[in-house]
Parts: C-alpha cells; structure tokens; sequence
C-alpha cells in the first residue's frame, strides 16, 4: 500500500504532463469545431492538403542530412579527442560549445552571418576569391536546406563527439595492443578495434538524434519561418502554424497523431535491426 | 511519514493562499509594449503611477517577430494581460471572435481624432480600440546615391515606369566598390512587411485582395496580378533588389540602406531616428509613393491602437490607463510616428520637414479589410508571392492558386 503511496505523486505529474495533453490531442483529432464525433474526417483533411506532402518529405530530407553528418564529424571529432596532444582539454571544451549556446541564440548568429549582402561569411568567401558572386545561403532555394542541416549538424555534433569519447575510455588497452602486434596502422584501429566497441554508442546516439531532428524547430522557426516559399517547413513548425497562426486545433492534432505514428514506425523498425543483433550471442 | 505529508501539503496550500492574496490586493496592471517605445512607456507609467497612488503599472516588452500570434494566444489563454498595443488590423479580427473590450466609454473628443482611424477600429457601430499612432508609408531615397548615379534628387521618380528606370540606373559598382542596389523590396521576415509593401500597389492599380462585399477573392484580378508583378520583377526581372531579399524584412532593408548598399526602400516615417542616428552622414530624401501611370496615389493606413482584452482581471484600470495614455501630450509624446488626434500634431515635433511627405500620403491612406480570417487570408497570400520571388511559377499561377484557397477560407464558418 505504502508502495502505491510513494509511485502516486510522480504518476499524477505523468498523467498531467504527458498523458492528459496525448489524450487530448488524440480526442482533437477526431472531433470538429462543434465538439461533435467527425471520425477520421480531420485525417483527410490533412492528408488533402496543400502543403502535407511538402512538409513530410522536408522532414525526411532534414533529418537525414542532419544525422550523417551529425554522426560522421561526431565520431571522427569523438576519435581525434580521444588521442594524446596538447592543448587537448581545451579543445575539449571548445567542442563542446554549439551544443551550450542557447538554440535561439546560435540560429539569430548564424542567420546574420549568412546573409546574403551583410553577413561575415559572403565576405570571406567574396574577399578571399573564393566565389566571384555573394551565395544565396538562406534565399537559395536549393541551398536552404543545405544551410539549415549544416547549421543543425554544427549544433549537435558535439554531443555525438561527447557520447563517442566516452564509449573510447572504456575500449581497453589491450584490444590496441593486439592489434598493433598484427600490424594494424591508425585507419584500422579505428576500422577494427574503434568503431565495432563504440557500435552500442552510436547506435543509442542516432536513434536520439532522430527524435531530436523530427522534433526541431528551433533552428528552421528562427531563420527561415518555414520559408522562403515553403522550402523548409518540416513537420513540427507545419502543426504550429495550423494550430496557432490559423487556429485550425482539430487538424493540427490530427497531423500530430500521424506524426506520432510515422516516428513512432520509425523508431521501432531502427530498433529491431539493429539493437536485436546486439543481443545476439 | 504521514505527519511529514501533511505538514508539507499544509504549508503548500498556505503559500498558494498567500500568493492568490498579494496579487489582488495590490493593484497591479499589466501592460504589453513593444520594444521600440520601451523607454516612453517607462516614463508615462511612472506619470500615471504618481497620479494614482496604490496603482503599479508592470510593463512587459515584446517584440515585433511573432507578436500577431502571441497576442492570440494570450487573448484564447483566458488570462491574458490588462492592456495590449495591437495593430489597427488585428483590432476588429479580435473584436469579431469576442477577444477585446469595447472602449467606447474610454474615448473623449471623438471629433479630435483621425476619422480613418477610429473607423479602423470600429465594428457594429462600438469602438474595440483607442488608436494612438498612424503613418503611412513613404520612399526613403538616399540622395548622395542618386547625384552619384546622375539623378536629380530633388525629382525623385513619381510612375511606375520611372521608378524602374531611377533604381536600374543606381544598381551598379558602388563608389566603395561594392556592388549597390536601386530599390529594396521584402521577401521574408513578417508577414506585414510585405503586405503593406504591396497592397497599395494593388490599391493604386485599381484592385484589391478581396472584394469589397468580403465575399470573394479579387488577388487574381488583373490590376491585382499587375501590382504585384511590379513589385516581384524588382528582383526577379529587373534585379534592382539585393539577392538576400528572400530573407530580408524592413529592418533588414533599412539596414541595406544605412549601410549605402541600397539607394531606395520603403518604410514609414519611424525609420528616420534610426537611420539618422546610425548614419549622421547619409543626405535623406523622402518622396511620395510613386503610382502607376495614370493611377492615383494610396498607402497603407498603418498604425498601433490600445486594446483591453475581454478577460483583463483589472479592466476598468486598465481603461483608466488608456484614458491617461490617450490624451493630446501623452499620445503626442509616445506614438513613434504620427498621433491619431489632430490636435498632437501640432506638438513642435512634428514640424520637422522630413516628415513632409508622410504627412502628404496621410490623406490618401486606407484601411485594410475587415475579415476574422484576415491574419490567415495575408498568410496565403504571403505564401504565394514567395512562390514568385523564388521563381516557382509566374504571377498569374501563383494569384489563382492563392485565391482558390483564399475563397475557402472567405466561404467558411
């Protein structure tokens, strides 16, 4: 009974925080304005509109960009950390600063630095003979959202790093001791003795940065609002405007829900290739 | 244990009690500011806190990015604060969906005030804002640019045409060899950048977004798709317009301006401290809009009333504030650019002869529609001539598509 007693505090903070908003939107998404049962008639009403499709295929074009690179540059930052030179505490700490800065604070920097006429980076790149004309970074259709998964990566590459350095203390010596007995040069160490000991790391490391990345809004919402001309709506800022620029509250819960569900297949189908082989013997 | 529990839910109920308490009985009204009139809301909330003893005014500053959104959600929140600087346009939207207080009783010497302004802020025949500050438009030109290019600044361009030809002739290789552009237009930021960059284009060409009955969608009508070709090809034909204008706003274009990389913008006459202060040197001409060739003038009527939310918790406070606020010197002091009253724009700074010209446009100037969907009938058309900046689909396309979704929002509940 004391046992109930001691749960019911955090389980009350749960039902309040996390499963009475879930609810909610669940029962959203399946009434109308009126409050009256309309069943599935908000889903295609999302799944008709304009900018649905849009939006979705953004959102996969966002987040994969973002996570390769993420996880490449964490891991050869995380290996390049882990080796013996000086001045490697501070540069430890320097790396870890774009994953510190406040997310609204690096996206304002980083959009006055890449415009097109004032920003610092058009200045270095046209001063220094690098290009001949200042580069569209953030009106660039096509370079949009190039810029916004570089911005990404630079924000959150440092705890890719960060998890990998870890995961290399616990590689013991003798694992590369072994392994330079055979012959083995840098490149293989990483390739052979690295790489297969931090494979838990980085697989716990891309399934958060997938969630992360399908829940980023920070970045896109302060630089380019979703635009120019809908270039860079994703998901998340595509269910704000629904719910709190046009009020429409039943098909904003309603493009919530399907896209609880597309995460949800998601992160499910990555566990079960690759954290089931882990428990292989 | 259990006496532990208790004590503890004891003291918690104790502290809300407490809390519930002091923020009732001390007389506290909250008032939402935006940023760039921080300093004189600070000084006429302490006036009015000297004149009523027991009263304290809590100033929270917002600002611009964001705001329409935020003060709707404040207002649906059910407690939201006791007084809000809202845009004309928002007043009557808000009105409509049973957000704001009537201020009728809070208005004296109508006959004082711009009429165009309080019609603004008027709907079935009761008053749901207190206009302080209106301003239309104007040209902003940088008149060492123009003799540079060979221009004679004292005749700024007055058509279309001739606005084309002045602001081909000024992009070229700057003097510091940097390259500089004739005209800037928006093409990102908030959404009101560039609807009342545009709309009294269409309004000069004889058209409008949608019909004056509200009923249907006109944003693809000839003078419609016309006006906002003009404004487009500044960018996309005749390349007059920086490239960053996908991403700039009307901050972002004045900075082009201070900075020389531009020689003409438009914005309103709350751009001239700015540009004044961060450019001493810059020689400022101020000419009217130009109009299409045979077209008459029209601006935008812009501006900043006072509105009272519905669920204020100290309304008739927070009316007394807008009384206070609302008087000849202290609307004469605080508003930006232009007082409502005719009466604060004989104050001595007003006279200024830069503001000429603003003051010319004022006559011409119209309000924007009235429709409770207006925030998300701007957003589309927004969203379409972004389309064209980016080079998507041409004008006519991108006016038909924004109307077929503006008529489904005109048509609904």
């Amino acid at each position: 009974m004391t046992g109930v007693l001691f749960v019911l505090p955090a389980l009350a903070v749960l039902a309040l925080l996390i499963v009475y908003p879930v609810v909610n939107t669940g029962v959203l998404s399946v009434t109308n304005e009126q409050g009256a049962f309309v069943a599935l008639a908000n889903y295609e009403a999302v799944a008709e509109g304009r900018l649905t499709a849009t939006a979705v295929l953004n959102t996969i074009y966002f987040v994969g960009g973002s996570i390769v690179f993420q996880v490449v540059l964490g891991t050869l930052v995380g290996i390049l950390l882990n080796q013996q030179f000086r001045g490697r505490a501070f540069l430890r700490s320097v790396t870890l600063i774009p994953w510190v800065v406040p997310g609204i604070v690096a996206a304002t920097i980083w959009a006055w630095m890449l415009h097109s006429e004032v920003g610092i980076v058009n200045h270095l790149l046209t001063s220094g003979g690098l290009v001949n004309r200042s580069v569209g970074w953030l009106t660039d259709p096509d370079i949009v959202m190039p810029a916004l998964i570089a911005i990404n990566v630079w924000k959150l590459f440092p705890f890719v790093a960060i998890m990998v350095l870890a995961g290399l203390q616990t590689v013991p010596n003798e694992l590369y001791e072994s392994a330079r007995v055979d012959g083995a040069s840098f490149r293989d160490e990483i390739r052979h003795v690295m790489l297969p000991q931090i494979r838990p790391v980085l697989i716990s490391v891309t399934l958060l940065l997938t969630i992360w990345g399908l829940n980023a809004i920070t970045i896109i919402y302060t630089i380019t609002r979703g635009g120019p001309a809908n270039r860079t709506l994703v998901m998340p800022i595509y269910i704000y405007r629904q719910a709190f620029e046009a009020f429409a509250f039943h098909q904003a819960a309603a493009l919530s829900a399907v896209f609880f569900l597309f995460s949800l297949v998601l992160v499910v189908l990555y566990l079960r290739v690759f954290a089931v082989q882990e428990g292989r013997p | 244990m259990m006496r532990v529990a208790r004590l503890g839910a004891a003291g918690a109920l104790a502290a809300a009690a407490l809390a519930c308490a002091s923020a009732e009985s001390g007389r506290e009204i909250v008032w939402w500011t935006p940023s760039w009139g921080q300093s004189r809301a600070e000084v006429l909330a302490d006036k009015f806190e000297a004149a009523h003893p027991g009263v304290t005014v809590k100033l929270e500053v917002t600002v611009a990015d964001g705001l329409p959104t935020r003060i709707q959600t404040a207002l649906r929140s059910g407690a939201p604060p006791d007084l809000i600087e809202a845009q004309h346009g928002w007043v009557v939207p808000y009105a409509q969906a049973n957000l704001v207080q009537p201020l009728d009783d809070v208005l004296e010497d109508r006959a004082d005030y711009l009429p165009a302004a309080l019609e603004y802020d008027t709907w079935n025949d009761r008053l749901w804002g207190v206009p302080f500050r209106i301003e239309t438009h104007a040209l902003f030109y940088n008149r060492g640019m123009f003799r540079e290019a060979g221009l004679d600044p004292d005749k700024p361009p007055q058509t279309w045409p001739a606005l084309v030809d002045a602001a081909k002739a000024l992009t070229r290789a700057g003097s510091a060899g940097r390259r500089q552009y004739g005209y800037a237009i928006t093409g990102g930021g908030e959404v009101g950048n560039t609807l009342f960059r545009t709309l009294p284009l269409i309004w000069m060409n004889g058209g409008d977004i949608i019909s004056a009955d509200l009923r249907r969608a006109t944003v693809n009508a000839r003078p419609a798709v016309e006006a906002v070709t003009f404004y487009t090809d500044m960018l996309t034909r005749h390349r007059v317009s920086p490239p960053s204008t996908l991403q700039d706003d009307g901050l972002a274009i004045r900075r082009l301006f201070v900075a020389e990389s531009v020689a003409m913008y438009q914005s309103g006459p709350f751009d001239i401290a700015p540009i004044r202060s961060e450019n001493p040197k810059l020689d400022l001409g101020v000419m009217m809009l130009p109009t299409p060739t045979g077209g008459a003038p029209a601006a935008a009527l812009g501006g900043w009333s006072f509105i009272v939310p519905k669920d204020a918790r100290q309304p008739d406070l927070a009316k007394t504030l807008v009384r206070f606020l609302a008087e000849s010197e202290n609307m004469g002091y605080f508003t930006d650019t232009f007082p409502a009253r005719t009466s604060a724009m004989t104050l001595p700074r007003f006279a200024d002869p830069i503001l000429e010209n603003f003051k010319r446009m004022l006559p011409h100037a119209r309000r924007l529609p009235a429709h409770k969907n207006w925030l998300q009938i701007v957003q589309i058309y927004f969203d379409h001539v972004q389309r064209v900046l980016v080079g998507d689909v041409p004008a006519q396309r991108a006016m038909d598509e924004a109307a077929v979704e503006i008529d489904r929002l005109l048509a609904g509940p």
